[in-house]
């Protein structure tokens, strides 16, 4: 009798994940990757679905069976089984979500450290937020001082920028590029990108900054090395503005 | 030990108060005309005073005085409705006499509008006040699920759309989650460890008086110049130390609700230590008993941290002192650390009541003890300690020390063990149950569900890297709500319906509350869910106007959500017809073992005629002869009694 | 509604709770409210650390000074007023009303020194909360513990009046040892804030 419970239930429970599953693969969830430290993140991602998809559908599947199964008679009385507990059961129960959420934590720690290097010879920017607009320096390369109110890049080279405000707290985000850093006044961070597609791409203040918060929107361009040396090198001579 | 009782029945006598006029200005409630004058003109003129003295022009200044206003009001109001009276009495050392219990019980409905020192009167103040702010908090969120609708600016300014967002959560959080658990508790607990009361009924009292005070002065932020506070509900400086006088509001009204949280849990802790019937140990407590200790435990030491982070930007705003002010040696990221310290424990503050609550709901409808009870009641403390070294992973992106990321992520993840030993232990509750599908059944049913979505987008939260990505988007709001909505609120839900009987001594409409249910439940996802998917691609939370290509999701999560606030109307309906006029409950309608059920609905003034001796754990079905409690016989309701009544 | 005047019909006494517990329930209600205010003290030390460990900021930067010795003087003045405290305390638990009341008195006048020398060295000391975050900083402590300071005379305020009035017995005397265990708090508290924001 137990037996055949377990069994369905485990039937349930692979039906459950198979539905749950198609949500996830069938819905495009994440926006186009275009950087390599987003492909990163889009790992962890799987896996922490992977995990969630497992764990939801023991949960789901095994309170549809309750419901189903152990309901009882509206004449019925009595009580249940007196079952207290069952030793091996918790343990079970405590040793794999540990041993699952730990793999989480591996994995978004390594994945961490890899998005935070920057190579050898990064292109640096200065990411400069003031309510509500955001502007981009470049600190070296062929368009070094250029100030310009779009972030423009080169297509697979990694690129260091160095995010500051002017007054309160902002955050820079490209949904694409998946990295994300508040910029705190006095306090400069850095935050690694490396385009992997080329592209036009919303850049996103994140961080409630005041009435203009909504409105504080620029763009990422992506541009293949070649137009971007060309950019840069009328951007250098005072031509391009933006 | 007698000396606990001498001084439980011996009082001070109320204040023979001076003057002549007429006795109604004397009397509680009619006081106020005069108390809240009196307490302003004091805090101004003390204030206006230092002013001359100090050369600072204008002498009379409006942001200044109505930061006084809001911390001085308070005080003239508490004093006019009677909160002080006793204190005020003693202080002044009025000789003692014996405890009348005047301002004990309701045997009217005016009763409740008073100062009451009864617990179970004060249980249901703080749930209708609670319900209130539900509706004034859901109304807000209606408002600007209307300005969301459509992509560009239609009916608000993005000013007071970011306040109404904000006052929206400020509403949710501190007036209603954080303190309705404190109301159900209040009913509940000392019924549920067979005490006549709580251990501090005047300061249970003063507790509730404040609420109303916060909920009301964030109201009000509306109508000050400059509109309500924007900041969010984390308020964070600088924005916050440089925003209009509405911010006021928030920094004030924080302080009055925390001060009342910290009283209550006080309380809680103080009742649950050392006023337990006999036999009552700690492994013989019910579990919601177990969820409340630990919660006020977390009360009791987290929110001074909240309290220190609101004065701070308070004082930056008012008196520019440089807490936060990076130009003048302040340190920005503080803030959001001692805000976190707060904050994060908040969450858990909002959630273990409501497993409480879940694990006695369960028992009862499956017919089933709880499954590794010890267990259970150990998680809730290792979700206590582990609470506490997790704040920063509501920081990944915020630049604060590289070093700690890794550290409060492991730690964060590892919140989800305990969690899940609750909720795989409440799975196995039902197994081989005898399930019964009543509506608080139901609740618990869809909580599990549904909070288990919130939990495990918690988990993506808690990885460092996915967090980078979704940090401040509406992937966010959509834990924010399956957690508080789907976790907590449900919890409520199935709680309020669980013990109206109790409460009220009458049942409510089992149809329209399953109603209720499946509506709330569908609604919610419907509302919640798709926020998941806007977040991952890129929509930021806070924002009044968003990019084109979220329209058309952003509109059908309006309409889902306009049809779960009309859900809140089938549950209002529900239980003031039923209290009004629903069928009389008898004292165990669910045939539970906890000691509230074994007397009448609603309970005697007194809660006992004579303590109940504790013979047993409290969740003992299937067991032949198995006891919780029993009253020694001469008492008003005897278990065994009750039993053969019913059958 | 009328299920109120049913349950009316039951005692009109709350019956004796059962005591579970073998420390009094306003002592603990203290020693709880006592770890509340620590950690408030707790936050005001986390701004503390940022400025000056995590911000490197001077303490106190130059031209400023902090005046050590009428706050070491200040100090012992409180130290001392606990003892008296404690004083007042065994007094009555002995049935010496005099030296409750002389007790209670002496701690009043040493916690009223305490507080109007700390506004004079306010008046004095030559900077501003709004000066630079070390100020904020100074100010933020110690104006915080002095608030403590005020409610802790509040509270002997009304032990000493009701000492006055003739309560308190050797058997009931929770209304003295209450707020001298607040009192002693505060005593605490202060040698805390003394040592880090003037000592080190
Ligand atoms: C009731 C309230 C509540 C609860 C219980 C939780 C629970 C959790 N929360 Fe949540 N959280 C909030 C309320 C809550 N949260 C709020 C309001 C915010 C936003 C604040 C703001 O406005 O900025 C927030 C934000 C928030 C963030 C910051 C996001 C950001 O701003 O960038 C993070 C990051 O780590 C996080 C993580 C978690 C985790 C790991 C849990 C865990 O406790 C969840 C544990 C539960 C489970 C995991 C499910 C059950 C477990 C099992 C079935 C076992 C097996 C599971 C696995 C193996 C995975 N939360
Ligand atoms: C318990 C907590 C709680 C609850 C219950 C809710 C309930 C709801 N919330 Fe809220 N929400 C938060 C806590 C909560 N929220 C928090 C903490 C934030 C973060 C804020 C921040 O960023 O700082 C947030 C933010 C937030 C946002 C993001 C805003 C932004 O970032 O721009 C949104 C967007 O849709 C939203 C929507 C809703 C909706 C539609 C409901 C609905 O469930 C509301 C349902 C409606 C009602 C319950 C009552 C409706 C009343 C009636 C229909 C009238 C009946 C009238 C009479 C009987 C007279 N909430
Ligand atoms: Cu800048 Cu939001
Ligand atoms: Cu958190």
């Amino acid at each position: 009798m137990r037996r055949r419970s377990f069994v369905q239930l485990a039937v349930l429970a692979v039906l459950v994940a198979a539905a749950t599953t198609a949500i996830a693969l069938l819905i495009p969830w994440l926006p186009e990757s275009a950087g390599k430290e987003r492909d990163r993140i889009d790992l962890v991602f799987w896996l922490a679905t992977g995990i969630a998809i497992a764990i939801f559908a023991i949960v789901v599947s095994a309170i549809v069976f309750a419901v189903v199964k152990f309901r009882a008679r509206p004449d019925d009385d009595s009580d249940g089984p007196p079952i207290h507990g069952q030793t091996t059961l918790e343990i079970v129960w405590t040793a794999v979500p540990t041993v699952l959420v730990t793999a989480i934590a591996v994995l978004s720690a390594i994945v961490l450290h890899d998005n935070a290097s920057a190579g050898r010879d990064p292109l640096r920017v200065r990411v400069t937020a003031v309510q509500f607009a955001w502007s981009f320096t470049y600190l070296n390369g062929p368009a070094k001082n250029v100030t310009i109110p779009v972030l423009r890049l080169p297509l697979g080279r990694p690129v260091k920028l160095q995010i500051e405000s002017k007054d309160v707290i902002h955050s820079f985000w490209v949904p694409e590029l998946g990295q994300k850093q508040d910029a705190v006044p006095g306090r400069p961070q850095t935050l690694v990108i490396t385009p992997t597609k080329p592209g036009t791409f919303p850049v996103v203040c994140t961080e409630l900054c005041g009435l203009g918060h909504a409105l504080m929107r620029s763009q990422a361009i992506v541009m293949r090395p070649g137009a971007f040396d060309a950019w840069a090198k009328s951007a250098g001579q005072g031509g391009a503005t933006s | 030990m007698s000396k606990v009782t001498v001084e439980h029945e011996v009082q001070a006598a109320p204040p023979r108060l001076p003057g002549r006029g007429p006795r109604v200005l004397l009397s509680p409630w009619f006081r106020l005309v005069w108390t809240i004058p009196l307490f302003f003109g004091i805090g101004a003129g003390i204030v206006s005073l230092v002013r001359w003295l100090e050369g600072w022009h204008p002498i009379w200044q409006g942001s200044v005085q109505t930061t006084v206003a809001l911390v001085t009001i308070p005080f003239g109001f508490l004093v006019g409705i009677g909160a002080f009276d006793y204190w005020l009495a003693y202080a002044i050392g009025q000789p003692t006499r014996p405890e009348d219990h005047s301002s004990h019980g309701a045997r009217s409905w005016r009763d409740y509008l008073r100062v009451n020192t009864d617990h179970k009167v004060i249980g249901i103040q703080y749930i209708a006040a609670n319900i209130f702010f539900l509706i004034a908090g859901g109304l807000l969120a209606m408002l600007f699920r209307a300005e969301l609708a459509e992509p560009g600016m239609q009916y608000v300014s993005t000013q007071t759309f970011n306040g109404l967002v904000s006052v929206h959560a400020a509403l949710m959080i501190f007036l209603v989650i954080v303190p309705v658990f404190a109301g159900i508790g209040n009913y509940v607990i000392p019924l549920m460890i067979g005490a006549p009361d709580m251990a501090f009924p005047r300061l249970n009292a003063l507790s509730f008086w404040l609420l109303p005070v916060a909920g009301i002065m964030m109201l009000a932020s509306f109508l000050v110049p400059g509109g309500a506070f924007a900041t969010g509900w984390t308020s964070y400086a600088p924005l916050a130390s440089h925003q209009p006088l509405g911010q006021v509001f928030f920094n004030m009204g924080v302080q009055w609700a925390g001060a009342s949280s910290i009283m209550t849990a006080l309380n809680f802790l103080v009742t649950i230590i050392t006023m337990r019937a006999p036999g009552m140990t700690f492994w013989r407590m019910p579990l919601l008993v177990w969820a409340n200790f630990t919660t006020s435990t977390l009360v009791v030491l987290a929110t001074p941290f909240i309290a220190g982070s609101q004065f701070f930007v308070m004082f930056d705003r008012i008196m520019h002192t440089n807490f936060f002010e990076p130009d003048a040696g302040g340190y920005v990221l503080g803030y959001q650390h001692i805000f976190w310290f707060y904050s994060h424990p908040a969450v858990y503050i909002m959630m273990l009541p409501g497993f409480g609550i879940i694990s006695e709901v369960i028992s009862t409808f499956a017919r089933k003890p709880i499954f590794g009870y010890r267990l259970m009641a150990l998680s809730l403390v290792a979700i206590l300690v582990l609470g506490f070294s997790v704040w920063a992973h509501h920081m990944f992106v915020a630049g604060m020390a590289p070093w700690l990321r890794v550290p409060m992520m492991v730690t964060s993840l590892l919140i989800a063990v305990p969690t899940g030993i609750k909720i795989f232990s409440w799975l196995a509750t039902l197994w081989e149950g005898r399930i019964r599908f009543t509506t608080p059944m139901l609740f618990a049913l869809g909580f599990i569900a549904n909070f288990l979505i919130g939990g495990l987008s918690g988990v993506y939260l808690g990885s460092v890297p996915i967090d980078i990505h979704v940090s401040d988007t509406y992937f966010v709001v959509a834990h924010i709500h399956y957690v508080l909505f789907g976790g907590s609120l449900l919890t409520v839900f199935a709680g309020l319906y669980y013990w109206f009987p109790k409460m009220t001594g009458r049942m409510y409409n089992e149809r329209l509350g399953k109603i209720h249910f499946w509506i709330t439940i569908v609604a919610m996802n419907l509302t919640f869910f798709p926020m998941h998917w806007l977040g991952l691609q890129g929509m930021p939370r806070r924002v009044a106007d968003y990019q084109d290509r979220f329209a058309d999701l952003n509109l059908a999560i309006s309409i889902s959500s306009f049809v779960l606030g009309a859900s809140i109307v089938l549950f209002l309906y529900n239980i003031i017809t039923s209290w009004a006029r629903g069928p009389k409950a008898d004292g165990n309608p669910w045939r539970a073992r906890s000691i509230e059920w074994q007397v009448s609905s609603p309970p005697p003034i007194f809660n006992f005629d004579e303590i109940p001796q504790v013979v047993g754990g409290p969740y003992e079905y299937g067991v032949e002869g198995a006891r919780h409690a029993v009253f020694s016989g001469n008492g008003a309701v005897r278990l065994e009694d009750a039993e053969k009544a019913r059958r | 509604m009328e299920a109120h005047v049913e349950a009316h019909a039951h005692a009109a006494h709350p019956p004796v709770a059962n005591v579970s517990s073998r420390i009094d329930p306003r002592v603990l209600g203290m020693f709880l409210f006592i770890a509340s205010e620590t950690m408030l003290f707790g936050a005001f030390f986390t701004a503390y650390f940022f400025v000056r460990v995590v911000n490197g900021y001077p303490w106190p930067p130059k031209g400023d000074h902090l005046p050590v010795l009428v706050a070491g003087v200040n100090t012992a003045i409180l130290v001392t007023s606990s003892f008296t405290m404690h004083w007042a305390l065994q007094s009555i638990k002995r049935g010496h009303r005099a030296g409750l009341q002389a007790g209670l008195v002496l701690t009043l006048l040493m916690g009223l020194t305490f507080l109007l020398t700390q506004i004079l060295e306010y008046a004095r000391v030559g900077f501003a909360p709004h000066d630079n975050a070390f100020g904020t900083i100074f100010y933020g402590l110690t104006g915080l513990h002095g608030a403590h300071v005020f409610v802790g005379l509040t509270l002997l305020l009304f032990a000493t009046i009701r000492a006055f009035r003739g309560h308190f017995s050797p058997q009931h005397h929770h209304g003295v040892e209450i707020p001298g265990i607040y009192w002693h708090f505060v005593d605490v508290m202060w040698i805390v804030v003394y040592t880090t924001v003037y000592l080190i």
